[in-house]
């Protein structure tokens, strides 16, 4: 008996020592490798003379499409190109849908297996660097950034580079893009609208009675009671953006919230001149009154919240108005459009706060970085990459694979992108300039081919943005970019934006451990406000736990580092 | 000697499965320290800073942490009570069906659904009972409003207990059915000679016969009850719901993978571990108890 019992003891004792045995040999996997970084001379776009692999995190949209001729998202034009001129063979420690890649960086993290190079976030990026599992960059970027890379991120005024230096040194190389993304507009189906003979709302008040109007007043026509006034945030989206995630929120209320001077999720500057976070003042209670009593009325989407994708409805024709970044045609509206040619999707710098003035809140031009694994030999493929990138994105055609399947893909774009954009179309088309007047601006790397290529998709009259005055099926992928332009950047470029800025962007200490639980009483109270199932009042509530739970705490360390 | 001898391929036999258990039950374990240490991946279990309870002190601090498990218990338990009644009664009103191609073909289509995964029923749900889903244009045909079924936190834990019976009473319903086939028949000749009706012999013959059975059954759900399906509701729920229908198992999945809470998911998950025990151990007492029913 004894003996069989020791034997299997033993039998214990050995798969342990086994697993261990396997967890430290990696990093000395790494020494062994080590070298000629430094023998190298600092060439930005210089291949290696040995073929180099490098494994990478990507994300891949299972819905995208677009690769064609057996492509695959580890063999595809974007790979072959850095292949033929960097030398280095793009290989996937792994691949992850937009929705999950977060969750599998987490993982990565947790449990020390990270891939050589990876793109993350500001929170991943913060726990990596406290953990200290990723490479100093700061070398690598002095050497081996290309100069266009360069100007682009100290066009941010430091801000880029502040996002990533931690104790003086410069962890990860970050993206700059434009700040369009940032400003959630109006989107609106004009058509409706020209039907029920109404006009864009602007205030809050007729913002109401358009929406009532979508909802009771049939503006499809069909005869059934089939549409939403607004649409929802799904389950995928927030009710506003927030210091963290302040671009790109789709189908949220960050319109409505603004227009009522309220920027939940934003750190502001109270009224005694230190921070305080927006989410606890009384402009943000009110404004849930106003979404609360439209929720009740049955103006917004009834199934907010529970949705798996709003855009979904967007698509079949149901909703009448969201609020979304410019780029939506790139999202849900270009299959609205194909599915019915007389879906009139514009843009509007709408609702009004009380002046009559536009007063969105404005995001960081930061919010991707691309970090490389302490240990990795050869830190500078990645920023190589990424030169590679900005050097010749316009030779690359995204109809025959999106732009996501570039490894390492970062945004570097000037903050005035589209805005410049919009202005260069509008001038193309109405005959003050011609194409070749915007061919000596490689900062706007895709310019050349929007100027090139409006009038295939523009037609007569070239100052009328309505649907039935374009041509998608000409080029469907130039229309969403001119479009974009057009009719969703439009708003940015013919309105005042007298927009709110966050104090920061990025996390201080005590969030770390208690931001996540702060968030979600946040979330969760503010939803069941607005859907009726907790009173107003539990506003109240939730400002003392937020304080009590380490807000207070919070908002300290905050005033600390902005009054630095 | 002999039996000795016989004994020793039988215990080859328990290798892979010895294998797994060490694998992924036992080493994993040393990772209960994170739970008492503030947790640096980059370091590794052994290197992190110990600080003894205070990642327990900041648990029992947080509201959620009696909310997810007073929900964790609440829908195990319904599963458990709705996985012994709903299975037991299919079963004997599907024992007195004679025409035995219909009995059959029941008893194939009710054991269908365990076959499919959350991921695809969950999906099935949400249309059906969508907000413009089939249940409310029955319920509106009655004049009655539409109901946003899964967003509802009154209504959630009913929905979760409820399609899972659904999902599983077709697999349980076959184990009563074997236990039926089980009864002597003879006990059902003496009954009839006696007299006795249909619903007599139900309850005087078909009841105690399987009594063992269903006792069995019901005590070993017991270790359960900390298990609430953690596949179906992550399938099925939303921030609205999370009230009622976050349990530990998901709850532990967004602090520990998603908001990357390590040391705040770990001891969640520990407590889980030491409650299940607990239970565990109790249910395997009263098997013994009542049934006789014993592994060591």
């Amino acid at each position: 008996m004894l003996r069989k019992y020791l034997f299997l003891l033993l039998f214990v004792l050995v798969l342990v020592a086994c697993s261990d045995d396997d967890a430290s040999s990696k990093p000395s996997d790494g020494e062994e490798t080590e070298t000629e970084t430094s023998s190298e001379p600092a060439d930005p776009f210089g291949a290696y003379e040995e073929t180099l692999t490098i494994a990478i995190g990507q994300e891949v949209d299972p819905s995208d499409t677009s690769l064609q001729d057996g492509d695959t998202p580890l063999d595809n034009q974007y790979t072959r190109h850095v292949k033929e001129n960097l030398n280095i063979e793009v290989e996937h420690a792994f691949t992850a849908s937009p929705s999950n890649y977060d969750q599998k960086v987490s993982l990565a993290i947790a449990s020390n297996d990270l891939p050589d190079a990876m793109v993350v976030g500001p929170v991943e990026l913060r726990q990596l660097v406290e953990a200290d599992q990723i490479a100093d960059l700061t070398e690598i970027y002095e050497n081996y950034a290309s100069p266009a890379i360069k100007e682009i991120i100290d066009s941010s005024d430091g801000v880029a580079l502040e996002n990533v230096t931690f104790d003086g040194k410069m962890m990860a190389i970050p993206n700059s893009q434009a700040s369009a993304d940032g400003v959630h507009n109006l989107w609106i189906r004009k058509d409706w609208l020209d039907n029920l003979g109404l006009e864009p709302p602007k205030t809050i008040e007729e913002f109401k009675e358009v929406a009532r109007a979508f909802v009771e007043q049939d503006p499809d026509g069909n005869g059934q009671d089939d549409t939403i006034g607004l649409a929802g945030p799904d389950t995928s989206n927030k009710l506003y953006a927030n210091f963290l995630e302040s671009t790109n929120n789709l189908y949220g209320f960050d319109g409505i919230f603004s227009a009522l001077h309220a920027y939940p999720g934003y750190w502001l500057e109270g009224d005694d001149g230190q921070p305080v976070y927006g989410s606890i003042l009384p402009e943000t209670k009110e404004a849930l009154s106003v979404l609360r009593d439209m929720y009740s009325e049955g103006l917004i989407d009834p199934e907010m919240g529970v949705r798996e994708d709003s855009g979904e409805s967007v698509i079949s024709g149901n909703t009448g108005m969201f609020f979304g970044p410019f780029w939506m045609p790139y999202g849900p509206i270009t299959d609205a459009v194909t599915n019915n040619p007389e879906a009139n999707w514009q843009s509007y710098a709408l609702p009004l706060d009380a002046n009559g003035e536009y007063t969105p809140h404005l995001s960081t031009t930061t919010t991707q970085f691309v970090v490389v694994r302490k240990d990795y030999e050869h830190p500078e493929a990645a920023m190589k990459i990424l030169n590679n990138l900005l050097a010749n994105e316009s030779e690359f055609d995204p109809s025959i694979g999106g732009p996501g399947y570039y490894p390492l893909r970062l945004v570097y774009a000037p903050a005035d992108e589209m805005e410049v954009t919009t202005v260069a179309l509008r001038e193309v088309l109405a005959g003050t300039k011609e194409p070749e007047d915007f061919y000596d601006m490689p900062a706007y790397k895709l310019l050349k081919s929007d100027v090139d290529t409006i009038h295939e998709v523009k037609l007569e009259p070239y100052d009328n943005m309505d649907i039935e005055y374009w041509d998608p099926e000409a080029n469907l992928g130039q229309w969403t970019r001119a479009y974009s332009a057009l009719v969703g950047t439009a708003p940015l470029v013919d309105n005042e934006i007298n927009g709110v800025m966050s104090l920061i962007y990025s996390q201080t200490e005590t969030m770390e451990d208690r931001w996540v639980n702060l968030k979600k009483l946040e979330d969760e109270t503010f939803l069941k406000i607005i859907m009726g199932t907790e009173p107003l009042d539990s506003f109240d509530q939730f400002v003392e736990n937020w304080k009590s739970q380490g807000g207070e705490q919070i908002t300290e360390e905050v005033a600390e580092v902005v009054n630095q | 000697m002999k039996s000795k001898g016989f004994a020793k391929h039988y215990y080859f036999m328990l290798i892979p499965g010895f294998i797994w258990l060490t694998l992924f039950s036992i080493v994993p374990m040393f990772g209960i320290m994170i739970a008492f240490q503030s947790y640096n991946p980059g370091a590794g279990v052994f290197g992190s800073e110990f600080v003894g309870l205070e990642t327990f002190r900041y648990m029992f601090e947080l509201s959620d942490t009696v909310n997810v498990f007073f929900n964790t218990i609440f829908i195990a338990i319904m599963k458990i009570i709705g996985n012994l009644i709903v299975p037991l009664v299919f079963a004997l009103m599907l024992n007195e069906v004679r025409y035995l191609r219909l009995k059959r073909s029941i008893q194939t289509i009710v054991y269908l659904p365990h076959f499919l995964s959350w991921v695809i029923l969950g999906g099935v749900l949400l249309d059906i009972f969508a907000y413009g889903g089939p249940i409310n244009q029955m319920l509106g045909a009655f004049g009655i409003d539409p109901i946003l079924f899964f967003g509802r936190e009154d209504l959630f834990p009913f929905l979760v207990v409820g399609s899972d019976v659904w999902k599983e009473f077709g697999f349980n319903t076959i184990i009563y059915l074997a236990a039926l086939t089980g009864i002597n028949p003879a006990l059902y000749e003496a009954a009839g000679i006696d007299g006795a009706s249909r619903l007599r012999m139900l309850w005087h013959v078909t009841l105690p016969g399987i009594r063992t059975t269903a006792v069995l059954l019901a005590v070993l759900s017991l270790g359960n009850v900390l298990n609430a399906g953690f596949d179906q509701i992550f399938n099925l729920y939303n921030p609205l719901v999370y009230s009622t229908g976050d349990i530990i198992d998901t709850w532990v999945y967004r602090a520990g993978l998603l908001n990357l809470q390590y040391e705040l998911a770990t001891a969640v998950g520990l407590l889980k571990s030491v409650a299940g025990f607990i239970l565990i151990s109790l249910s395997y007492y009263l098997a013994y108890r009542f049934t006789n029913y014993r592994i060591f």
